[in-house]
């Protein structure tokens, strides 16, 4: 059995998030804000227009400052990787780790006036399970849930099929918050979101105009906060506005022009601007769940053999092409799992080095030993060309230019030909599913580490794009998931990564993919969410008058 | 009188139908399904496939997909937005009228700078420098010219706003952008009707009646140059149409081509039909509208 700690500790923890403005070092803006202060109305330029504003059917992280407005989870995420209550005012899990009692919090009311209660959270699970809602959803999150048990009006018993741990990520997670059963039930777009869907959040979406803005008004009647929020009862601000500007260039010249106080995602190369004055502050948080990384596909040659996996991991040097995309803003990766997640091996860093003479030597001992004319390396007559595809609209961070740099990087230093196919969604789909390619790509921003190595390396994991089978890998990410156990699941997470990074070398790790967040200093309370390093909601944000 | 507007009635028709049909046979050749749009790059077992498939009756043969397309087209019901999980109507519907007030607003700010500057800018040295302005603008990418002019009127000078459909003060520099470039081409022909115009017989008799350059110009060489420029103007809304994908990305703004972009990039096949449909039923519009320009401005035409 384990209770909620909700403890000096963890409020002294979300203190420090809120004063320190970030998760990552740089300086936030509070300070120059002041003290909070009510009312006022803020624009935030965000690059992404959300497809949906149902939070069951969230899929883009790039839109998860927007769910928390409007809808709450049963538990939230502390920044040392355990649970805070919320909507929950605790919970049990049964000693064969197969029953999660939680205790719902008394006196929340939905926007449209219904009131939170058990039948309310059965309701959001059975219509997540209603056949052809949320397939993602039922079919991994969900996987292991077995029946939803209904104790009294504030008790609520989620029976699985075995222990699975991520329940308690999901019960944490956008697509497990709670919609008004009244919406559920008369939503005329209910997949698509917006207006007509009610949740218990400090602000109410009231307004959207597709291409251009979502707006949110105030819900005056709010008054249960998680313990790091930053503070209690209604929100700060009268009213918010996310305007989507999808050109950083656009997004920046709003800000310094005062048109927009917050916009979030700044490229490298946008960041002197932003800095260049003295009235705006600039803040990163890095993203919780898998580093973006090269997964090299076993299946076929030549990434079958693990000393042309090693070599083409010593033969890039990682940080020279991060430095040369991203200058120095980029946060170089060691590990499938992000270097903010409480699983992170930090003993992986080092272990290889971009030392080019190994990678050359290693390449020798595998028996691609001649070269062509054109400089690259042959064996039996074939040349060492591994390809890797990229789907157009999902291309993000600039990331195609990153794999030109690698390219060019592993061309010079090995002779490896890597060919970069940049195509639309069906063109890759149908290589992936073909095996026409020997290069992956991936980060997944998922809160626990261990749902996006679930669908990464499980052998039938849904995104298992290595093509690598094993018995021990499967044993491994289904022990860690079955125990409540953090420091186990570390301990289980470490031996994986040993595994998978060092020893099988089935992944080249670049970076940790981040947020930025710029403000006008008049600003306060911009933050990052814990956990997850993604921008947070708007509740906690002021306007100093 | 009614025979050859029913021939013209038809024929949009017929072209609907065709440009609904290819635009549908396009998107079938395409590499991958829709099952693969609408998975993305998110979990991909076949549980969640064959709810995908369950949810949007995409078992049957392609054939009967396009024939329930069709019938259901012809009773005004265009489904709806695989991605968007909202009727295509009011997804299209909603992006119409900021599309069509910055198109119709471009378009009559390139038409009236495009005037001036072939009537107005007739000196030799004013021409050369007019004809080589045109010729930057019409070369210049829209979405440099829209960024130019957002760092100088926006941001620098605080003059107009960034973003949104929201009043006249948003439309400005949209508008400008998009138009600068019909004016760009638009001018050139018309200098170009205006300069074959001017040394016609025609002219030169007006000229022996005692009339002055300007009414020479203006009031008998200009009907001419208009001809090749209404042809040009026609192909120009179809460039303007398709111009907004990048100014509704610079600037913003709602509008058809961000919704068009989004739904091919993702076989968002509903709403892909429905635009090209839409963007068919325009161009026939404009088409009719220019021959009926035709006939106004040249009486030879009235009588054949």
């Amino acid at each position: 059995m384990r209770r909620f700690r909700t403890t000096f500790a963890s409020l002294l923890a979300a203190t420090l998030l809120v004063v320190a403005g970030c998760s990552d070092g740089s300086s936030g803006s509070t300070a120059d804000a002041g003290a909070p202060v009510s009312g006022g109305s803020l624009t935030w330029a965000v690059e992404t227009e959300p497809i949906t504003f149902n939070p069951h059917q969230y899929a883009q992280a790039k839109a998860r400052l927007l769910v928390w407005n409007t809808f709450e989870a049963l538990l939230t995420h502390d920044d040392q990787g355990g649970y805070l209550p919320w909507l929950a005012t605790g919970y049990e899990v049964s000693p064969d780790g197969k029953a999660y009692t939680f205790k719902l919090r008394t006196g929340v009311t939905f926007s449209d006036g219904g009131r939170f209660d058990a039948a309310a959270v059965k309701a959001n699970i059975d219509q997540l399970l209603t056949p052809n809602y949320a397939p993602t959803v039922a079919g991994v999150q969900l996987k292991n849930l077995d029946t939803v048990e209904v104790k009294d009006d504030s008790t609520v018993v989620l029976h699985l099929k075995k222990p699975d741990v991520l329940i308690l990520d999901f019960v944490s997670s956008p697509q497990g918050a709670q919609v008004s059963p009244k919406s559920l039930k008369e939503a005329k777009n209910l997949k698509a979101g917006g207006p007509e869907l009610a949740g218990t959040g400090p602000f109410v979406l009231d307004r959207y105009t597709p291409g251009q803005e979502v707006h949110f008004t105030k819900n005056p009647a709010y008054d249960w906060a998680p313990a790091n929020a930053g503070h209690t009862g209604p929100a700060y601000l009268n009213e918010i506005t996310y305007r989507f500007l999808k050109e950083s260039s656009v997004r920046v010249g709003a800000l310094t022009s005062g048109q927009v106080q917050v916009i979030e995602g700044v490229p490298a190369t946008d960041e002197s601007l932003v800095t260049a004055g003295r009235d705006f502050s600039l803040a990163r948080g890095l993203n919780s769940g898998s580093a973006y990384s090269y997964y090299f596909n076993t299946a076929h040659a030549p990434f079958d053999d693990v000393l042309v996996r090693q070599a083409f991991r010593e033969a890039l040097d990682v940080p020279a092409v991060l430095n040369g995309v991203y200058r120095s803003t980029a946060t170089r990766a060691w590990s499938v799992i992000g270097p903010t997640s409480p699983f992170y091996d930090k003993s992986l860093e080092g272990g290889y080095s971009g030392n080019a003479a190994k990678a050359n030597q290693l390449l020798d001992q595998a028996g691609w030993a001649t070269k062509d004319a054109e400089g690259f390396r042959t064996k039996n007559g074939k040349r060492l060309t591994v390809r890797l595809v990229q789907s157009a609209p999902f291309v993000r961070d600039r990331r195609d230019v990153l794999a030109q740099a690698v390219q060019a990087a592993v061309k010079q230093s090995a002779g490896i030909d890597v060919q970069v196919q940049l195509v639309d969604q069906g063109t890759a789909t149908k290589a992936l599913t073909d095996g026409e390619y020997e290069l992956f790509d991936n980060s997944r921003a998922d809160t626990d580490a261990g749902a996006a190595l679930n669908l990464l390396l499980y052998s039938t994991g849904a995104i298992n794009r290595t093509g690598y089978k094993s018995p021990e890998l499967d044993k491994l990410l289904d022990d860690a998931v079955a125990t409540t156990d953090r420091a186990e699941r570390a301990r289980i997470y470490q031996r994986l990564q040993q595994l998978v990074v060092t020893e099988q070398a089935l992944v080249l790790p670049l970076y940790a993919p981040q947020d930025q967040i710029a403000a006008s200093k008049t600003v306060g309370g911009v933050a990052f969410e814990p956990t997850a390093g993604v921008p947070g909601s708007a509740y906690n944000l002021w306007l100093s008058k | 009188m009614i025979r050859p507007i029913l021939r013209r009635v038809g024929a949009g028709v017929l072209v609907l139908w065709a440009a609904a049909t290819a635009a549908y046979l396009a998107l079938l050749a395409a590499p991958g399904d829709t099952v693969d749009a609408i998975i993305g790059d998110g979990a991909d077992t076949p549980l969640i496939r064959a709810q995908i498939i369950q949810e949007w009756h995409l078992d049957r043969p392609a054939v009967v997909q396009y024939a329930d397309f069709l019938w259901r087209a012809v009773h005004g019901d265009l489904g709806r937005s695989y991605l968007l999980q909202r009727p295509v109507a009011e997804v299209i519907g909603g992006q119409l009228a900021p599309t069509l007030k910055l198109a119709a607003t471009a378009a009559g700010f390139g038409i009236l700078l495009a005037l001036v500057l072939a009537l107005v800018a007739r000196r030799p040295w004013v021409r050369r420098l007019s004809s080589t302005t045109e010729l930057v603008l019409v070369s210049t990418p829209p979405f440099l010219i829209g960024i130019v002019l957002l760092s100088v009127f926006s941001f620098r000078l605080g003059w107009f706003p960034v973003s949104g459909d929201r009043g006249a003060a948003a439309l400005v520099l949209p508008a400008i952008t998009m138009g600068l470039p019909i004016a760009g081409t638009l001018a050139q022909v018309l200098r170009d009707g205006l300069d074959r115009a001017l040394e016609e017989p025609f002219a030169v008799t007006a000229r022996s009646r005692g009339l002055r350059e300007r009414s020479v110009l203006v009031r008998h060489a200009l009907k001419h140059a208009l001809l090749p420029a209404v042809t040009m103007l026609g192909w120009s809304f179809g460039v303007l149409i398709g111009g907004t994908v990048i100014i509704e990305q610079v600037f913003g703004r709602p509008g058809l081509g961000q919704v068009t972009v989004q739904a091919v990039s993702s076989s968002d096949l509903p709403v892909v039909l429905a635009v090209v449909i839409l963007a068919a039923a325009v161009f026939v519009v404009i088409n009719t509208v220019t021959d009926l320009a035709y006939l106004l401005i040249d009486p030879r035409l009235r009588r054949s």
